[in-house]
């Protein structure tokens, strides 16, 4: 059994190709397709934008965090940007170790990361 | 009104526990029989003693203050008085009176004595598990060691790290093993109050177990390098104190200590 994450869409006002995708449980090796073919029909739908809420994401391992990482690389060669936001501490000192934080683009909340758009 | 018994005994368990079993009301009268058998107790010579409860009716603020003289007492010889299985009504008036803050209380004796084996003899807990090699067994694996660290008085950081070691020990343990999958992967933990050790042994594909010594050497290895591969091994590293991969067996054995920090 796949651990639990959901996804919840929502629309940003005056911007027809970006979404906030709140991630809400666990990711890691046992979800991570699901949240790749999630993400990906969105790049794919056109919303090449993407503001990620892990305000309620509990936790992250190193197989979400490659998959995060290929969020960001995706997102930017089609134009857009995938943007995290609400980092709660313990999932921000795993990205920190493995020397992410320079290649995803963080912010403190969603309004930051919406305003850098 | 049921009078005061008071009954002291060795623990069959822990010899070098005393027990004293209170029944019936500790009120002010109950000061003088609890001072006596308390002196005939330190000529025992021994000072870790719980009091259970479980029988006890009332308890007035003398008794209380008789209680804490002896635990005191016993304090500063090194040992300590705890009680055990009161009930919630007096458990709350204690607590009015401050002396929660006090003693240390315990929901039963069984409870008491392993507080002491893991108090005061700093004994460890030994847990081991086995598993299929299927990576969606990792996550209930994961969150149980992690629950046991908590349970163990360690910290919501240090336990989310315990957390991640063994998430990313195991998942390296189902991705690195033998195809045929016939044998479980094996969690061995060793807990006390200072650190966790755990161990995850497994049966690897010896077609990739090249590629993973190399992983591995480049991992323990000192120089500073940006993780393409082994993104796994390298949180392990970060977030433990020491991490040991051994190669010799048959299977693969990844053992880390991580140390309390919290």
């Amino acid at each position: 059994m796949e651990s639990q994450i959901e996804l919840e869409y929502e629309d940003i006002k005056g911007k027809t190709n970006a979404k906030k995708v709140r991630f809400i449980g666990d990711l890691d090796a046992t979800n991570v397709e699901t949240i790749l073919e999630k993400i990906c029909n969105l790049f794919t739908d056109g919303f090449i934008n993407i503001v990620a809420d892990f305000k309620n994401l509990r936790y992250v391992n190193s197989t979400g965090l490659g998959i995060l990482l290929h969020f960001s690389k995706s997102a930017k060669e089609k134009g857009g940007s995938f943007k995290i936001a609400n980092v709660n501490e313990n999932v921000y000192e795993i990205i920190e170790i493995i020397g992410a934080t320079s290649l995803l683009e963080i912010y403190d909340d969603v309004d930051e990361a919406v305003g850098a758009l | 009104m049921e009078p005061l018994k008071i009954e002291i005994k060795k623990s069959e368990l822990r010899p070098d526990v005393s027990i004293w079993h209170f029944s019936g009301e500790l009120d002010s009268a109950s000061v003088e029989p609890i001072n006596k058998n308390f002196n005939k107790f330190l000529q025992g010579k021994q000072f870790y003693a719980i009091a259970e409860m479980s029988k006890v009716t009332h308890i007035s603020s003398s008794a209380v203050g008789e209680l804490m003289g002896c635990r005191q007492v016993l304090n500063e010889k090194g040992g300590d008085l705890v009680i055990a299985g009161l009930n919630l009504d007096i458990k709350t008036k204690l607590n009015q009176l401050g002396a929660t803050k006090i003693f240390k209380f315990h929901n039963d004796l069984r409870t008491a004595l392993n507080a002491y084996t893991w108090n005061v003899e700093q004994k460890s807990e030994n847990v081991w598990l086995s598993f299929p090699p299927e990576l969606t067994f990792v996550p209930p694996v994961r969150q149980f060691v992690s629950r046991i660290a908590r349970q163990k008085g360690y910290g919501q950081r240090d336990s989310f790290r315990i957390e991640t070691i063994v998430d990313e020990a195991c998942n390296n343990a189902v991705e690195h093993g033998a195809p045929d999958k016939l044998r479980d992967i094996e969690l061995f933990l060793k807990i006390d109050r200072t650190k966790l050790e755990i161990e995850v042994v497994n049966l690897s594909d010896p077609k990739k177990i090249d590629s993973l010594k190399a992983i591995s050497k480049s991992i323990l290895g000192t120089e500073e390098k940006k993780f393409e591969r082994g993104r796994g091994l390298a949180l392990i590293k970060m977030l433990s104190n020491d991490l040991a991969i051994d190669f010799s067996g048959k299977g693969t054995t990844v053992h880390v200590t991580k140390l309390r920090e919290e």
